[in-house]
C-alpha cells in the first residue's frame, strides 16, 4: 500500500478533512486554470479580432468605393461579423453622403438581405439581435421585416423589433406600429411605443392627431404624451380641439404640447387649462404658459399661483419667475393677492431661477438701483428677508452689501432684527460687524416709531390663510422662514 | 435524552441541507437571469434613454453624517452620472465634523428661502442651500435624527422628481450606473416600483476625483473576505430572489424607489434599524393589501462602489447592527407570515428570511451544543461529524465559488489574475475564522436588540483618496 494511503487511513475520521483540504486545494487550482486558461483564450480571440478590425479600418475606402469586392471579405465569418459591425458604428455618425454610401454597401454586399432573411426565420433572442442590427442598418426595405418582428409571441423580440423601427425615425416606420395599434394588435410597454413613436413622428405629428382620434381610451393618453413632444406648427388649430377632450391627460398633454406648436389660439386654449378640474392639467397648462413668455398671461398665472395645489402653485411661481422684466408687477400683484404661501413660492422660486441674484446685482449698476430697490423691497416684505441679510455676508460685491444693509434698514420690519442675531454670530470680517451694527442700531431706533405707525404699503400685509382652502398654518423652523404645511 | 440529541442532529443536517439547496436553486437562477439580462440588453441602446424626454427626472438623495472626507468626491461622481434630468439633495444629518463647510466651501452654498413640507416625519430642518456653481445640487442641512433614514426622509420631502435614488453619501456609483438601474422600470414603469443595483467593495481600489480609476481588491483578508459576501449575495441571492419576484432588499447604498408610493407609506421609519429593509418590507406590504400587480427587481449590472469596514472590530459592529434590523424589520411583520393575501412574499419570502437568516445564528449555536452534548453523552458518530463538516464546508465553498464565477464569466471588474486567485481562496478560507465571528456577531446583535440596544455604532472610514490613504490607515 502507498505510505500515504497509509497515513491517510491512519488518520480514522479525520482523513475527511485531510481528503477535504486537498480536494478544495485541488478544485482552486483547477478553478484558477479555467479562468486563467479562459482569460488566455480570450485574449487570443480579441487580439485576433482586433488585428483583423485594424486591416479591415484600414481597407473601408476601399470597400465603400467598390475597389475590394465583397466577395474578398464575406467568406471569412469573423470579417463578415467585424466589417458589419464597423459599417453599422461608422452609420450612427455618419454625414448623409457617407450614411448613403454605407447603405449601398450592406445592399450589395448581401448583409442587408442575409439579416432580413434572419429576421424573418430565426426564433428567440437571435431574431432579437437580428432585428437590433436591421435596425441599425436604417434601409427602408428591412422595414417589413422589423414590422413581422412586432408580431413575434417573445415580448422582449417584438420590442427589440419597435425600437429597430424607432432608430429609423420615419414616419413610415411607425405606420405599421399605429396600424398595429389601432387594430389592437400589440400589447408593448408603454415607455418602449412612447420612445419609438417620438423618433418616428417627429417629421410628421399630424399622424398621431388622427390616431389619436381612431384609438381607444386607453392608448390615447399614451400617444397624446408622444405627440406632447412632438407638436410643431404644423398642427395648428387641430391641438386646440384636442385641448377639450373628455380624458384628462390628454388635456394635459394638449395643454403641453401648445406650448412647442404655439397655435394662434394656445393663450386662450390654455388659460382654460389653467382652470381645469384635474390638477395635473392646470399643472400642464401652467407650465405651458410659463414656456409661451407672454405677458398677457400673468393674470391667470397669479391666480394659479393661489392654487389648492402645491404643485401647480410652484409650477406658477416658476413661470412667473421667468417673465423677465415684470418682476417688480408680479410681486406687488402676488402681495395683492394676500397668499402668503403662493408670495413665499413666488420668492423662492425667482431665487432659485437666478432671477433675484441678477436683481441683487443691479443694486451696484446705478442704472438699475431703483429697480432693483423695489424689487428687493417687495421681496422682503413678502416673507424673504434672509436673501438681503445673506448678501450682506456672502455677496463678492461690497457695493452690493452696503445698499442691501440700507435696503433692510428701511424696511424696519422686526423680523430683520430677529435673524440679524443669528447672523451676527456669522459675521468674519470687522468690516462685516460694522455694517450689521450698523443696521441692528438703525432698527432698534426705528422699532418703537414703526410700531406706532402704520405699514408702508398697507396691501403688503399678509393676512392670515383660510383654513377651507389655505394650508393652515406657517411654522418658522429655526430661525428661518421654512413652512410646514398642514393639508 | 440521546434520541432527541440525535433528533436534534438530524433536524440540523436537514436544515443545512435545505438551506444550501435552497441557494444552489437560486444560483441556477440568477446565472438564467444574468443571461437574460445581457441578451435584453442587446436590444437596448442606452444613449436612446439619455436622450429621450420620457426618461423620468430622478431624485438622488444622499444622506451625509461625519462624512466630510469622502462627500465632495461622492458628491462630484454623482453629479457627473449620465441621465437626462437629476437633481443631487444631500441631507447634512447633524454632522459634528466639516461636512457642510466642505459643501459650502466646493459647492459655493447660499442659503435660501425655497418651500419645504414636510410630507414624512423628520427631525427639523435648519435650513436648505442651493449651489451658485451647479444648479442642480440642494443640500438640507437638518439636525441630527440619529439614523440615516431619518436624514433620508427629509431628503424626501425636498425631492421633486417622481423616482428617488438613495445613496450612502459615501458611495462612488458608476456613470451610467442611474440609467442602467432605471431600465427596468423604464421598460415597464406601471408594474416596476423599485430597483436596487449591485454594491461593491471599494476598498484597495485607486479612486480620483470622484471617479473609481482602477478596481483591486483590498489586502485584508477581512476585506476580501466581504468581497466575496457581497458578490455572493446580489450576484446570486438578490439576482435569483428577483427572479420570483420576492426581493426582500433593496440595498440602501444604492436603490430607487417610486416617489409617490414610498410618501404613501409613510417614508422611511426612523427609528427603524434596518431601514432599508423596513421600507421594501413595508412597500411589499401595501402592494399586497391592495391587491396591485406590481415588481421589485435587482439589476446586476448598475454598480456602487462603497467602502465596507476596513477591520474585525468595524464589520463586527455593522453585522451586529443588521442583525437587529432583521428582527426589527422581521417582527412588526410577523402577521404576514402563511397569510394568503401575502402571497409569495408571505409564504416563502418571510419564512426563508425567519429560518434562514434571523435565527440562523440560534440555530447553529444549538445544533453546535447539540453535538458537544452528543459527544459528551458519547453518542456522537465521529463519521458522521466529520462527514457533516465537510458536506457543509464543501456546499457552502461552492455557492460562494459561484458568486465569483458569475462574477468573472460576466462583470470581469477584477482584471488582475492575483485578485481572482486571492477572491477564489478566499471561497475556501472563509469558514475559519470569519464565519465563526459572525455567527458572535450576530448573536450578539440578536441579544443587543432584545435588551433595547439599537444605536447604530461608530464605523471607521478612511475615505476615497487613493491608495495611499487605504495603506495609511493600515
Amino acid at each position: 500500500m502507498n505510505p500515504i494511503t497509509r497515513i491517510v487511513e491512519a488518520l480514522g475520521p479525520a482523513s475527511y478533512v485531510v481528503q477535504a483540504v486537498i480536494a478544495s486545494l485541488i478544485g482552486a487550482a483547477l478553478l484558477l486554470a479555467f479562468i486563467m486558461g479562459r482569460r488566455a483564450a480570450r485574449r487570443r480571440y480579441f487580439g485576433h479580432r482586433d488585428d483583423r478590425t485594424q486591416v479591415l479600418r484600414r481597407q473601408l475606402p476601399d470597400i465603400l468605393a467598390g475597389r475590394i469586392m465583397p466577395e474578398a471579405w464575406r467568406r471569412d465569418p469573423l470579417d463578415d461579423r467585424i466589417l458589419e459591425e464597423i459599417l453599422l458604428d461608422r452609420l450612427e455618425i455618419a454625414g448623409r453622403e457617407e450614411a448613403e454610401q454605407i447603405r449601398y454597401c450592406l445592399r450589395i454586399s448581401g448583409l442587408l438581405d442575409k439579416r432580413i432573411h434572419q429576421a424573418r426565420r430565426r426564433r428567440g433572442w437571435r431574431r432579437l439581435h437580428t432585428l437590433v442590427v436591421l435596425g441599425r442598418m436604417r434601409c427602408p426595405e428591412a422595414i417589413p421585416a422589423l414590422a413581422e418582428g412586432l408580431d413575434d409571441g417573445n415580448v422582449q423580440v417584438a420590442i427589440a423589433a419597435a425600437r429597430g423601427l424607432g432608430r429609423y425615425a420615419m414616419p413610415e416606420a411607425a405606420e405599421p406600429i399605429l396600424e398595429r395599434l389601432e387594430l389592437k394588435r400589440m400589447f408593448l410597454p408603454a415607455n418602449v411605443l412612447q420612445t419609438v413613436l417620438y423618433h418616428c413622428c417627429r417629421d410628421r405629428p399630424s399622424m398621431l392627431l388622427r390616431a389619436i382620434q381612431s384609438t381607444d381610451d386607453q392608448l390615447r393618453p399614451m400617444l397624446a404624451r408622444v405627440l406632447a413632444e412632438v407638436a410643431s406648427a404644423e398642427l395648428g388649430e387641430d391641438l386646440v380641439l384636442i385641448a377639450s377632450d373628455p380624458l384628462p391627460e390628454v388635456r394635459a398633454s394638449a395643454a403641453r404640447a401648445m406650448a412647442g406648436a404655439r397655435p394662434r389660439l394656445a393663450l386662450a386654449a390654455l388659460q382654460q387649462l389653467a382652470a381645469d378640474s384635474e390638477w395635473f392639467v392646470r399643472l400642464r397648462a401652467v407650465v405651458a404658459l410659463g414656456l409661451l413668455q407672454d405677458p398677457r398671461s400673468i393674470p391667470v398665472l397669479l391666480e394659479t399661483l393661489c392654487d389648492p395645489n402645491r404643485f401647480v402653485r410652484l409650477r406658477a411661481a416658476g413661470a412667473l419667475s421667468r417673465l423677465e422684466g415684470h418682476e417688480e408687477e408680479i410681486l406687488v400683484r402676488a402681495i395683492r393677492a394676500r397668499d402668503r404661501y403662493a408670495l413665499q413660492a413666488l420668492v423662492g422660486e425667482m431665487q432659485r431661477s437666478g432671477a433675484m441674484l441678477a436683481v441683487l446685482n443691479g443694486l451696484a449698476d446705478p442704472r438699475r438701483r431703483l429697480r432693483s430697490r423695489r424689487i428687493l423691497l417687495a421681496a422682503v416684505r413678502a416673507g424673504a428677508p434672509r436673501l438681503l441679510l445673506d448678501a450682506v455676508l456672502h455677496h463678492a460685491n461690497w457695493r452690493v452689501r452696503t445698499q442691501s444693509v440700507r435696503l433692510l434698514a428701511e424696511t424696519q420690519d422686526p423680523e430683520v432684527l430677529r435673524l440679524l442675531r443669528f447672523y451676527a454670530t456669522d459675521a468674519q470680517r470687522p468690516r462685516e460687524r460694522v455694517l450689521l451694527g450698523w443696521l441692528e442700531r438703525r432698527l432698534t431706533d426705528s422699532a418703537p416709531a414703526a410700531a406706532e405707525l402704520p405699514g408702508p404699503e398697507p396691501q403688503a400685509a399678509p393676512r392670515a390663510p383660510e383654513p377651507a382652502t389655505r394650508p393652515e398654518a406657517r411654522v418658522p423652523e429655526t430661525g428661518g422662514t421654512l413652512v410646514r404645511e398642514k393639508r | 435524552m440521546n434520541t432527541i440529541i440525535l433528533t436534534i442532529n438530524d433536524a440540523l443536517f436537514l436544515y443545512y441541507l435545505v438551506a444550501n439547496l435552497i441557494y444552489a436553486f437560486l444560483l441556477i437562477f440568477a446565472i438564467r437571469e444574468t443571461v437574460l439580462h445581457h441578451r435584453m440588453l442587446i436590444s437596448i441602446r442606452l444613449e436612446r434613454f439619455r436622450a429621450s424626454p420620457f426618461s423620468p427626472p430622478v431624485s438622488i438623495i444622499a444622506p451625509a453624517h461625519n462624512e466630510g472626507q469622502s462627500i465632495a468626491q461622492s458628491l462630484r461622481s454623482f453629479l457627473t452620472l449620465d441621465y437626462p434630468s437629476i437633481e443631487v439633495i444631500v441631507v447634512n444629518d447633524g454632522s459634528t465634523d466639516d461636512t457642510l463647510e466642505v459643501l459650502k466651501r466646493e459647492f459655493q452654498l447660499l442659503r435660501t428661502d425655497l418651500p419645504y413640507v414636510k410630507e414624512v416625519p423628520c427631525r427639523p430642518v435648519r435650513g436648505i442651500y442651493m449651489s451658485q456653481t451647479e444648479p442642480r445640487l440642494l443640500v438640507v442641512d437638518k439636525e441630527a435624527g440619529g439614523s440615516k433614514a431619518d436624514a433620508t426622509n427629509a431628503g424626501l420631502n425636498a425631492a421633486s422628481s417622481p423616482y428617488v435614488c438613495v445613496l450612502d453619501a459615501d458611495s462612488l456609483l458608476e456613470k451610467d450606473a442611474l440609467l442602467r438601474i432605471m431600465v427596468p422600470i423604464l421598460a415597464d414603469p406601471a408594474r416596476v416600483i423599485a430597483a436596487g443595483g449591485i454594491v461593491r467593495a471599494v476598498n484597495g481600489s485607486l479612486v480620483e476625483a470622484g471617479q473609481l480609476r482602477k478596481v483591486r481588491l483590498p489586502r485584508r483578508f477581512v476585506e476580501i473576505v466581504q468581497v466575496v459576501e457581497y458578490l455572493r449575495a446580489f450576484l446570486v441571492g438578490r439576482e435569483g430572489w428577483s427572479h420570483f419576484n420576492m426581493l426582500m432588499i433593496i440595498s440602501g447604498a444604492f436603490g430607487v424607489f417610486r416617489r409617490d408610493l414610498v410618501r404613501e407609506v409613510g417614508g422611511y421609519r426612523p427609528e427603524a434599524i434596518g431601514e432599508d429593509f423596513d421600507l421594501v418590507m413595508r412597500m411589499h406590504r401595501r402592494l399586497r393589501d391592495r391587491g396591485i400587480d406590481y415588481r421589485a427587481c435587482f439589476v446586476p449590472d448598475p454598480v456602487c462602489w462603497t467602502e465596507v469596514p476596513p477591520n474585525w472590530k468595524s464589520v463586527g459592529r455593522q453585522r451586529s447592527r443588521w442583525q437587529k434590523g432583521m428582527i426589527d424589520t422581521l417582527w412588526p411583520n410577523r402577521d404576514m407570515l402563511f397569510r394568503r393575501r401575502y402571497g409569495r412574499i408571505g409564504a416563502i419570502a418571510l419564512p426563508n428570511l425567519w429560518i434562514y437568516e434571523a435565527l440562523a445564528p440560534v440555530i447553529e449555536l444549538v445544533g453546535l451544543a447539540s453535538i458537544v452534548v452528543a459527544a459528551l453523552l458519547g453518542i456522537l458518530s465521529g463519521r458522521f461529524l466529520v462527514l457533516f463538516l465537510v458536506f457543509g464546508y464543501a456546499f457552502s465553498t461552492m455557492l460562494s465559488i459561484g458568486g465569483v464565477l458569475l462574477e468573472e464569466i460576466t462583470f470581469r471588474r477584477y482584471g488582475d489574475w492575483r485578485d481572482v486567485a486571492k477572491l477564489l481562496l478566499c471561497c475556501f478560507a472563509e469558514h475559519f475564522p470569519y464565519h465563526q465571528a459572525h455567527l458572535w456577531w450576530r448573536l450578539r446583535g440578536m441579544w443587543q436588540y432584545l435588551r433595547g440596544d439599537v444605536a447604530w455604532g461608530k464605523m471607521t472610514r478612511v475615505g476615497f483618496s487613493g491608495p495611499a490613504a487605504k495603506s495609511a490607515a493600515r
